[in-house]
């Protein structure tokens, strides 16, 4: 994401950043606390709840999702959900109104990456408090109902690329901000869209044909539906594997293409009005 | 003439959270937390007479908002006995309020998207302030500072200086008996600040209102208070007279000089170096005067000495004999001087 | 001389000038008051959305049928009208706390707690309210649900008192701030997902979720104890008689811990 002319001294800044960012989410005790027990919580909620709904179907496998493979899904959904909900789009809004926003613009350091990083550290943490615990858990309770082979490592690239995807995304609607003056109201309906339509509450398998189709061509699905696939899905192969980075890689590209594009004729505005 | 702020002996302690360093302390400190007990206020006691107009001073953590919250019943001290009004303020927090008035110069206690004349209006229900008050009291201010033109202005499209005189306007709208301000003239430009203090003066004068003046803007205390308190490290360290204060230090004398014509080109610590030299030369020279103090400030090197202790031609001649000074100043010590000598001398 | 004590009149007084007042500024951010109306039906209709998938895979959840389910989802929504109208200003507590700007709610004389959540009031959720209003209404005609005094009235007892809950829960959730150094906005966050479970019957649940779902985080009086009433009278327990006391009993307790909390929080701030 660098384009400094040093790139060695532009990566030291932006540890720099990461390190700053990890500390803070640190500091926080109670918030580190009461996000594990609460995922915990959250995790008994949909295992009872989806025991409920698969008890009452006389199949055991609906659209090709087992109980386990639903519970895997939508319990790993809720985690990564940690990585991805880091108010980026508070932050811009927020950096917007106070003014703070044209302060970023006279630092060595572009806005875009900075926030990136600063963010970055809330997902650090997360892995490790949230993800990795329920990982953990969910392996166990589902008796060890996911696989654990050479889809682990295209996971974790799957992921990254996800935070990428989500982060343009939320960037993007961040900089929405600045035409509407509603940071609250434009984040909700965000994070609506992308809940649903990226197949975090409910997975895409059990969407009806239309909406599936729908939904294929949008870049929701890179941020929840094809890391969870790509860990869940025994039946894929190398190309398969292959193919989901590819789309995530496709829309990462496109998103970070557009999101930049708006900030800099945004910043363009900003700068001729005075903010 | 009973005094309407009494305080005796009060101790306030606070438990503190002590944090590791760096990102191992960081997550360690998840685990294990040390706390540590610390004095905020430390045997404080005051009385305040009505009317009277009280500086508040010290520097930041030394006390004065925890001396500030106690008064007005936010706080309950550790220890001690106060009274506001004839009252324990933390036993009766609301009864307590409707005789005081309170604000912060930065933030606003009015209502942000309302504008003045609704918070006020507010204000009035709140207070339960009689008609007749409330319209006097609004003729007041129009004739003090032609108040009635923001009335219509919401708080959050007002300047930071038209905010500040709303929320003082709206601090004494009930007829408080005590008025605390806390850096009320913070932020503003001169020409506001100096408005800001007329308009205090006066409200204090033709109001009787006993206000306590919290501030680090000694133009502010100079301006306005006959009295001091200062309070450092949680210990009161002086509450007398502005007068006796500048008395007590009437010795004084601050020397500057300037070693260079153009002493604005130098480099700063081309500067502090010369400052450094001319202080090893005074130490040698007067071994035994201990309030010889040497420190720079905008391109001139500043001597305060006591004259009771060294004269000002043996400092000048002790340092013309090692170096040409090019040019100098001579100036009385200012109640700034005086109380940043007090902060960090412990002088009392 | 100014009276001691403030009664209820007093209250209620400055509480419609500030709302009056309120809702006039409110009308000058326009666009900010549109899009998050907006915002909250997207919220809604996903909600929806999600159900309809759900049902479209699975015909029914232990003996519980679409519109049912629906039906206590329109139920929550409006129970959570209040809370989100009246109540909205705690969610700026911690920020409040964090910044000391909390400070300036000390110095008044007048009730704390009321002084605080009085400063906002929130016009968004009524959206929310008119879509509930139009679910609850569509499963009535649906379920067939007979219009008869005793149905109509159960309902509108049993929404209000349902919409206790939740005012309690955030307010409890909230008042943590006041003994947690920092970031206990996730508490609120997490209470307010809990609050998505409520639109389930929680008999769906086992056993220890029953019990948590009733006494621990009551979010079972939210839309099912009290639904039972007009849906499934065969099935009324106790509870659902008790869903009116209990409320005011919890947002009682709710605002003392609240209230306690403020005072220990002056103690700590330096």
């Amino acid at each position: 994401m660098s384009n400094g002319n040093k790139p060695g001294a532009s990566l030291k800044r932006y540890a720099a950043v990461l390190r700053g960012s990890i500390m803070e989410a640190l500091s926080f005790r109670a918030s580190t606390f009461l996000r594990i027990a609460g995922n915990l919580i959250y995790l008994l909620i949909i295992y009872f709840l989806w025991r409920a709904i698969f008890d009452s179907s006389p199949v055991d496998t609906v659209n090709g999702m087992s109980f386990y493979d639903t519970m895997i899904y939508l319990v790993l959904a809720a985690a990564m959900f940690n990585f991805m909900d880091t108010f980026v789009v508070y932050r811009i809004g927020d950096d917007y109104q106070t003014g703070q926003i044209v302060l970023y613009l006279t630092r060595p350091i572009e806005y875009q990456p900075f926030l990136f990083f600063s963010r970055l550290g809330n997902c650090v943490i997360s892995f490790f408090v949230t993800f990795m615990p329920t990982f953990l858990i969910v392996y166990f309770v589902t008796k060890g109902s996911i696989a654990l082979g050479i889809n682990l490592l295209f996971f974790v690239v799957s992921i990254l690329l996800a935070i990428g995807v989500n982060f343009c995304i939320d960037f993007f609607v961040g900089i929405i901000c600045f035409y509407t003056q509603s940071v609250w109201g434009v984040n909700i309906m965000k994070e609506v869209v992308v809940s649903l339509l990226s197949g975090a509450t409910i997975p895409l398998a059990f969407f009806p044909e239309v909406f599936r189709k729908i939904v294929d061509v949008l870049p929701f699905q890179a941020i929840y539906h094809i890391p969870l696939h790509i860990l869940t899905d025994k039946t894929m192969q190398l190309p398969d594997y292959m193919t989901s980075l590819g789309i995530q890689l496709f829309w990462l590209a496109v998103m970070l293409g557009i999101s930049r594009l708006f900030w800099k004729g945004s910043v363009k505005g900003l700068t001729v009005n005075g903010g | 003439m009973e005094a309407i702020i009494k305080m005796a002996d009060i101790n306030k302690e606070f438990k503190v959270l002590k944090r590791r360093e760096g990102i191992r302390g960081s997550i360690r400190d998840l685990f294990s937390r040390d706390y540590q007990i610390l004095k905020a206020v430390n045997d404080v006691t005051i009385d305040i007479m009505p009317g009277e107009m009280v500086g508040y001073l010290g520097p930041n953590g030394a006390g004065k908002s925890t001396t500030i919250k106690m008064m007005t019943g936010v706080l309950e001290p550790t220890s001690g006995e106060i009274l506001v009004n004839g009252r324990v303020p933390y036993e009766n927090r609301t009864r307590n309020a409707q005789d005081i008035g309170v604000v912060f110069g930065q933030r606003s206690q009015l209502w942000w998207a309302l504008p003045v004349i609704e918070s006020f209006r507010i204000l009035k229900e709140i207070y339960q302030i009689s008609d007749r008050d409330f319209k006097d009291n609004l003729e007041y201010y129009d004739a003090l500072v032609g108040a009635s033109e923001l009335y219509h202005k919401p708080v959050r499209q007002m300047s930071l200086g038209q905010r500040t005189l709303c929320d003082i306007l709206a601090a004494f709208l009930h007829n408080p008996s005590i008025v605390f301000m806390d850096e009320p003239t913070i932020g503003l430009d001169v020409s506001m600040k100096s408005k800001i203090r007329e308009l205090v003066g006066r409200l204090n004068k033709e109001k009787g209102t006993t206000i306590i003046l919290t501030t680090h803007d000694m133009g502010d205390v100079d301006a306005l208070c006959k009295r001091i308190v200062i309070i450092d490290k949680g210990r009161m360290i002086y509450d007398n007279d502005i007068e006796h204060l500048r008395s007590y230090f009437g010795a004084y004398r601050t020397i500057q000089i300037q070693f260079d014509r153009h002493a604005e080109d130098l480099d700063n610590e081309v500067l502090q170096q010369q400052a450094l030299e001319v202080e090893a030369w005074l130490r040698s020279e007067f071994a035994g005067s201990e309030s010889i103090a040497v420190s720079m400030e905008e391109n001139w090197i500043q001597i305060l000495i006591n004259e009771e202790e060294v004269h000002m031609m043996d400092v000048v001649n002790c340092i013309q004999k090692q170096r040409q000074i090019a040019d100098m100043n001579l100036q009385e010590i200012s109640t700034e001087r005086v109380i940043r000598k007090i902060y960090e001398g412990g002088i009392v | 001389m100014k009276k001691e004590k403030r009664g209820f009149a007093y209250y209620a007084h400055i509480y419609k000038m500030i709302l009056l007042q309120d809702l006039k500024s409110k009308m000058s951010y326009r666009a900010d008051f549109i899009i998050s109306t907006i915002g909250i039906l997207f919220t809604d209709v996903a909600g929806f959305i999600s159900f309809w998938i759900l049902f479209q895979n699975f015909p029914e959840i232990k003996g519980w049928h679409y519109y049912e389910v629906l039906f206590l989802y329109g139920f929550s929504l409006m129970a959570m009208t209040p809370v989100q109208c009246f109540f909205d200003n705690n969610w700026n507590l911690m920020e409040a706390l964090y910044t000391g700007n909390f400070m300036k709610y000390c110095f008044r004389p007048i009730n704390l707690f009321f002084y605080f959540i009085s400063e906002v009031f929130d016009i968004k959720g009524v959206g929310q309210f008119i879509f509930g209003v139009i679910t609850v209404v569509y499963s009535w005609n649906k379920l067939g649900i007979l219009l008869s005094f005793r149905n109509i009235a159960g309902f509108f007892v049993g929404v209000i008192s349902a919409s206790l809950f939740m005012i309690a829960i955030m307010n409890f959730a909230a008042s943590a701030s006041f003994w947690m150094s920092g970031g206990t906005s996730q508490l609120m966050i997490l209470m307010f997902k809990f609050k998505d479970y409520a639109r389930y019957p929680i008999k769906i649940f086992n056993r220890a979720f029953q019990i948590i779902f009733t006494f621990v985080i009551p979010i079972g009086f939210m839309a099912y104890y009290p639904s039972l009433y007009v849906i499934r009278p065969e099935e009324v327990t106790v509870l659902t008689y008790l869903t009116p006391f209990y409320g005011i009993v919890l947002v009682y307790l709710s605002y003392l811990v609240w209230m306690k909390g403020a005072r220990q929080y002056s103690g700590t701030d330096s």
